[in-house]
């Protein structure tokens, strides 16, 4: 029972053969919401794309355990199988694909024979209206023409729907004005329970007002220069990334936004 | 290289093709043949044949025994509400015996084709099998109808494949003036599929004036099958053509698609889709030809590749002078599935008067690896989440298809198809 659930170990990552992560080590375990803090280009993006098994990124030391077994080389399909989530803070488009398609196939696969069809409507309907969704979102086609808004909620109706073990959650509040901000958190927070752990990314402490932290973690060129509890946030809100940025953290930050983002 | 010859086509042997066929159609075989003969078959120097090896479709080595019935159709009994509207949907050797006088008037009446000549002219010399349907003035056929074309296969004692060797099948649908009619043929791979068949086919379609028809067309030959396929369309005025190609089957293809705006303000919608594996290889001329004013065209090809498979996709869009206030739009997307497969697009427009409005746009690329990553980090395997993602690129097409159980067969047909292109491993080998 005191077995993590997410436990990494010593993470070395490269992109392209350019080092990223230099050595992350970090436990959540089930229950917790940790808040993964850190500067532009500091590896956030890096580190959620690289749980879920990104193809791009290469793991060149260390080892991601869940629930106790190594999971470093696991393809991104199996994972989610298993109840890794990520809300993606870029989510990409489909087109042609409605929401409820989508949503109908990642339950099955997620849930295998327990998926019931028949009930499938009704979660479905019932999720959408708990976030504030209209109902003629089933059958538009998958983040295309959404507004920012759009697709942060639509990232969490999937995360309702696929009861993960383990969400990972990327920016899931940026771009998005308070409202918006609000339910998605309620969003959030229905989901939280002894079983999930959260792994919440974020630029801003803002979000953490509305879900509450068990731990804080901050990022800086790609290895956590500091962890601490909810205070960490405050100060941060005080200080910025200021004393966390170097020169170069900030150079790469501006460069090359579009790769880690 | 040996080739098929004149002495091949007595011309008893033609007549015997369809006896019940009045005068001047034999006349006409027989001047067909003679074309034939007199014109050299086509090299990779013209045009129309840069892409794909005319040898493939020169009848070297294939056995020519018109005397033969080679072709079955059929077709969904016609609904009887249609029957006592006096619709018409029969077998096209039956309708010449019957309604001459609505067959004569049509069959072979579409226009001279502008490509393909040697082998349309064999086509007229030697068509013996083919559909025909007429729907009266002012009437509305509710139901779609459908029908359908298959090799016979071998049957007899002779077995070996060549007996079936090459078909000429021919469809005939007439749509009479304020009519309406939502059609549906369907080409399917036979007893034999894999067997090598040498198909040379021709589809006319006349839409009167101020008449509509919803034309589908579902290919499902067999693998072995070398396709030569004319399909044009006779518009008149005020006339609405939509037409939907679903092209899943056949080894190699080649298909000549044309919407001919004959007079003022017709309607015309060509959209196809291709779905190709293995080895192999479509190659699709389209041709908008507006020759009167106030005319719209729309064109919307789009082919998902893998394996080895090849799409060539080349679309005119002709406007002559008479032509004032067009609107023509071509567009042809393509999805490449594996880095062995192939596709070209070549839009091309000739357009001689002012007032148009004419676009084309062409646009080619792997799977995008993003959409890949996203539904596979919702739990979807790879080639699962490749096939949302084709089904997802078809859609623009699927959801225009008439009718929901039209519908609602294709998708069938075009899962059922990915399900053994996925069984097959044929996406990855070649």
């Amino acid at each position: 029972m005191s077995q993590p659930l997410l436990e990494i170990k010593n993470l070395h990552v490269t992109i392209e053969g350019k080092p990223i992560l230099k050595g992350i080590s970090l436990t959540v375990n089930r229950g917790e919401v940790h808040a993964l803090m850190g500067p532009n280009g500091s590896g956030k993006s890096t580190l959620s794309n690289v749980l879920m098994g990104h193809p791009k990124y290469t793991v060149t030391q260390g080892t991601i355990l869940f629930q106790g077994e190594d999971y470093t080389a696991l393809s991104t399909d199996a994972r989610a199988r298993a109840g890794i989530f990520l809300a993606f803070q870029y989510p990409t488009a489909i087109p042609g694909v409605s929401v409820a398609n989508f949503v109908r196939t990642a339950m099955k696969a997620r849930f295998g024979e327990a998926f019931e069809a028949k009930s499938f409507r009704k979660s479905f309907k019932g999720a959408l209206e708990a976030l504030g969704i209209s109902e003629n979102f089933a059958t538009r086609y998958v983040n295309d023409g959404f507004s920012g808004g759009e697709k942060k909620r639509h990232e969490v109706l999937q995360m309702t729907l696929l009861k993960p073990r383990l969400a990972i959650l990327d920016e899931t509040d940026s771009g998005l004005d308070i409202d918006a901000l609000k339910t998605v958190s309620e969003g959030i927070n229905r989901l939280r329970g002894p079983e999930l752990g959260i792994l919440l990314i974020t630029h801003y402490q803002r979000i953490l007002d509305y879900v509450q932290p068990d731990k804080i973690h901050v990022l800086k060129e790609g290895q956590i220069v500091r962890s601490g509890g909810k205070e960490l946030a405050l100060e941060l809100e005080k200080t910025g990334y200021k004393p966390y940025e170097t020169e170069a953290a900030e150079a790469h930050a501006a460069g090359a936004k579009g790769v880690l983002g | 290289m040996k080739s098929v010859q004149t002495s091949q086509f007595p011309a008893e042997t033609l007549e015997a093709l369809t006896p019940e066929a009045p005068k001047e159609l034999q006349v006409e075989r027989r001047k067909a043949a003679d074309r034939f003969t007199a014109l050299p078959w086509p090299t990779a120097v013209h045009e129309e044949w840069r892409r794909t090896d005319p040898a493939r479709f020169n009848l070297t080595g294939w056995s020519l025994k018109p005397q033969q019935r080679t072709v079955t159709v059929g077709w969904e009994p016609l609904p009887e509400a249609a029957a006592r509207q006096g619709v018409i949907l029969t077998d096209l050797r039956t309708a010449l015996r019957e309604h001459p006088d609505r067959v004569m008037p049509h069959l072979f009446q579409s226009g001279k084709p502008e490509q393909l000549e040697k082998h349309a002219a064999l086509h007229q010399a030697l068509w013996s099998d083919g559909l025909f349907c007429w729907v009266p003035a002012g009437v509305r056929v509710e139901t779609p109808l459908s029908a359908w074309i298959e090799p016979a296969g071998t049957g007899g004692r002779s077995g070996a494949a060549e007996t079936d060797s090459v078909i000429f099948p021919h469809l005939l649908v007439v749509v009479e003036e304020g009519a309406e009619l939502t059609w549906v043929d369907e080409r399917r791979p036979g007893p034999q599929p894999a067997a090598p068949i040498w198909i040379n086919e021709m589809t006319e379609f006349f839409v009167k004036r101020g008449g509509t028809l919803r034309a589908v067309r579902l290919q499902q030959w067999g693998t072995g099958a070398a396709e030569l396929q004319l399909q044009r369309a006779l518009l008149h005025r005020e006339a609405c053509f939509s037409n939907w190609i679903m092209g899943l089957g056949g080894g190699i293809t080649k298909g000549n698609i044309e919407a001919v705006l004959s007079e003022p303000a017709v309607r015309a919608e060509l959209l196809g889709i291709h779905l190709g594996a293995g080895r192999q290889h479509f190659d699709i001329h389209t041709l908008q030809d507006h020759r009167a004013p106030n005319g719209f065209s729309n064109l919307l090809y789009k082919s998902a590749l893998s394996g080895q498979a090849e799409a060539v996709t080349t679309g005119l869009i002709r406007v002559t002078p008479e032509a004032r206030k067009t609107d023509a739009y071509q567009a042809n997307r393509n999805l490449l599935l594996n880095p062995g497969a192939h596709a070209d697009s070549i839009p091309m427009l000739e357009i001689e008067t002012n007032e148009v409005r004419c676009t084309h746009g062409v646009a080619t690329g792997p799977v995008d690896d993003d959409q890949i990553f996203y539904l596979m980090s919702r739990g979807l395997s790879r080639p699962l989440a490749q096939r949302l993602i084709i089904q997802g690129f078809f859609e623009e097409v699927l959801n225009q298809i008439p009718a929901e159980s039209v519908r609602e067969q294709l998708i069938g047909e075009l899962s059922s198809r990915l399900d053994r292109i996925d069984a097959s491993g044929e996406d990855s080998g070649g």
